[in-house]
């Protein structure tokens, strides 16, 4: 990969470009991801798991629908020549792709953060679930960056497909571990937050996680060779 | 480098089942050089490493002086690009594809965008999901020359095309030639097109390139010699004279081709007892299928 200055101009041109073609979907995952929120402080415990259930599917199928429409399908739809006959390196592409992807991921992911936080705080009474919801909400984001990198290194259906799978079992197995695990269970019934060190020592393990699958994905998109 | 806008030396890559061998391709600012393959023989792959979207394995690529594929976004910056592969984004319009080259390119030239839009008979508001093939490749070839590039690179552009839109298509790029400080590259199967507008030909075949020079140069030397050779005369060997399979014999009728055509050749035919019924001059499509089947030929040998 060359050290040339990043055309950032450009950079904007492309998130722009994948914003405008997901802008419908992102609306319509953002109102499931309200209703949801919604559902959760309805009150009774049934419409509670309803809406934390409904929440939960939004954003893994906002993750892979994201990478497959942004990525896996520019290349088996053979839009990623028209792009790549733009003035753009590989390195501008995977960065145009990571900020686009980031961007629309985040807008519903924050909505959701920022929503369970107010809901389970302000709503329910319920701060004690506060943690374990950020631990699994950021659990979320790490697979769904997971499944964009396998998605942007190897450009494969399959492989994509694959990590998706991957991750949705790891995510089953992650929600029970967590919620017993020493430190977040005993609390997650208080009515307030109680930021255990299991608790914030796995969101940080989820950070660093987060920020060597970027770096990785930049690594790796430097050492490709080939492009279409 | 200065003549040229393109020069790749030494250009080798290698895949499982493929390999594109010590690949040399000049191409001199203003020219038009039409790149004539087989399917598979590589002229795909050139092009992609002539664009930086493949990487060589061995040799050098620069284009309009940027050394490739190290500096491909400062030269595509001088490209445009069309391939018979590229597809358009099948959820925006013509028109939205042409907002969004428009934003990229500072030299967008709108009033020819305009004009070759009403020459394909294409719409601005037209979905591309509802274009035919015929109608996409003109809406690629409107965004790449309206970007008005100092080097235009043509993947098998007409593949594929109705009679009809491969003439509008390759009117256009007439067009395009009026500016003669342009470069095109264009590849094809299809050895006509490539004769309607070409300057120079290279012949590219199993990942080698076999012969390359100006089209005149090709059409004048080339020729195929009929003869009638009495059963006694042995011909003498000749400089150029392609070998078996491509000469034929049926009888005492013989069909020689030639690469290096000159009047010495018939003079010493006809010292050697044989009668020279006609000297015939060759279509590109006929040079092509010489060349192959004498450079397989040779390998094989």
């Amino acid at each position: 990969m060359n050290n040339a200055r990043l055309d950032w101009n450009l950079v904007q041109i492309l998130v722009h470009k994948d914003w405008y073609f997901m802008r419908q979907a992102l609306v319509a995952y953002l109102g499931a991801g309200l209703l949801g929120l919604f559902l959760m402080s309805a009150g009774s415990e049934g419409t509670f798991y309803a809406g934390a259930v409904l929440l939960f599917t939004v954003l893994i199928s906002l993750g892979i629908h994201l990478a497959m429409a942004t990525v896996v399908q520019e290349r088996t739809q053979q839009t990623l020549a028209f792009v790549m006959t733009l003035p753009i390196s590989p390195r501008e592409y995977t960065m145009a792709k990571m900020l686009a992807n980031l961007v629309i991921f985040m807008v519903p992911w924050l909505t959701t953060v920022v929503g369970s936080v107010l809901v389970l705080h302000f709503g329910l009474q319920s701060g004690g679930l506060i943690p374990f919801a950020l631990v699994v909400l950021t659990e979320i984001f790490l697979a769904y960056l997971v499944v964009l990198a396998v998605a942007l290194v190897t450009e494969s259906e399959g492989w994509a497909i694959a990590t998706m799978v991957t991750m949705n079992l790891f995510f089953q197995g992650f929600l029970y571990l967590v919620s017993h695990m020493p430190g977040i269970a005993e609390t997650m019934k208080g009515a307030s937050a109680v930021w255990s060190p299991t608790a914030l020592g796995l969101l940080m393990v989820e950070m660093a996680l987060i920020a060597v699958v970027i770096g990785m994905t930049f690594r790796r998109q430097g050492l490709k060779n080939d492009f279409i | 480098m200065t003549d040229l806008a393109a020069r790749l030396e030494g250009v080798s890559k290698t895949y499982a089942h493929f390999s594109l061998q010590d690949i040399g391709l000049d191409l001199p600012q203003g020219s038009v050089t039409g790149f004539i393959g087989a399917n598979g023989a590589g002229k795909s792959t050139t092009i992609r490493i002539l664009m930086g979207l493949v990487h060589q394995d061995r040799g050098s690529v620069t284009v309009m002086g940027h050394a490739m594929p190290a500096a491909q976004a400062a030269a595509k910056r001088d490209i445009g690009f069309v391939s018979e592969d590229m597809r358009l984004y099948k959820a925006a319009t013509v028109g939205w594809h042409m907002d969004f080259v428009r934003s990229v390119f500072p030299g967008w030239d709108q009033a020819y965008a305009d004009q070759l839009l009403r020459r394909f008979d294409l719409k601005a508001e037209h979905p591309v999901k509802g274009l035919s093939h015929g109608q996409r490749v003109k809406a690629a070839l409107l965004l790449a020359l309206a970007r008005r590039p100092r080097l235009l690179v043509l993947d098998e552009p007409t593949t594929g095309l109705d009679p009809v839109a491969r003439h509008e298509v390759l009117a256009a790029l007439m067009e395009a030639l009026m500016d003669e400080s342009r470069t095109i590259l264009f590849s094809s199967q299809n050895t006509l097109d490539v004769e309607q507008i070409s300057d120079q030909i290279c012949f590219i075949d199993r990942g080698r390139i076999i012969e390359s020079g100006d089209k005149e140069s090709f059409l004048d030397r080339w020729r195929r010699v009929r003869l009638d050779v009495p059963p006694d005369v042995t011909l003498p060997a000749q400089m150029g004279a392609i070998p078996s399979p491509v000469a034929s014999r049926s009888g005492r009728l013989t069909a020689v081709i030639t690469k290096s055509f000159d009047q010495g050749m018939t003079d010493a035919y006809q010292a050697a007892g044989a009668r020279v019924l006609s000297v015939e001059p060759m279509t590109l499509e006929e040079i092509f299928v010489a060349n192959v089947l004498s450079n397989r030929e040779a390998a094989h040998q």
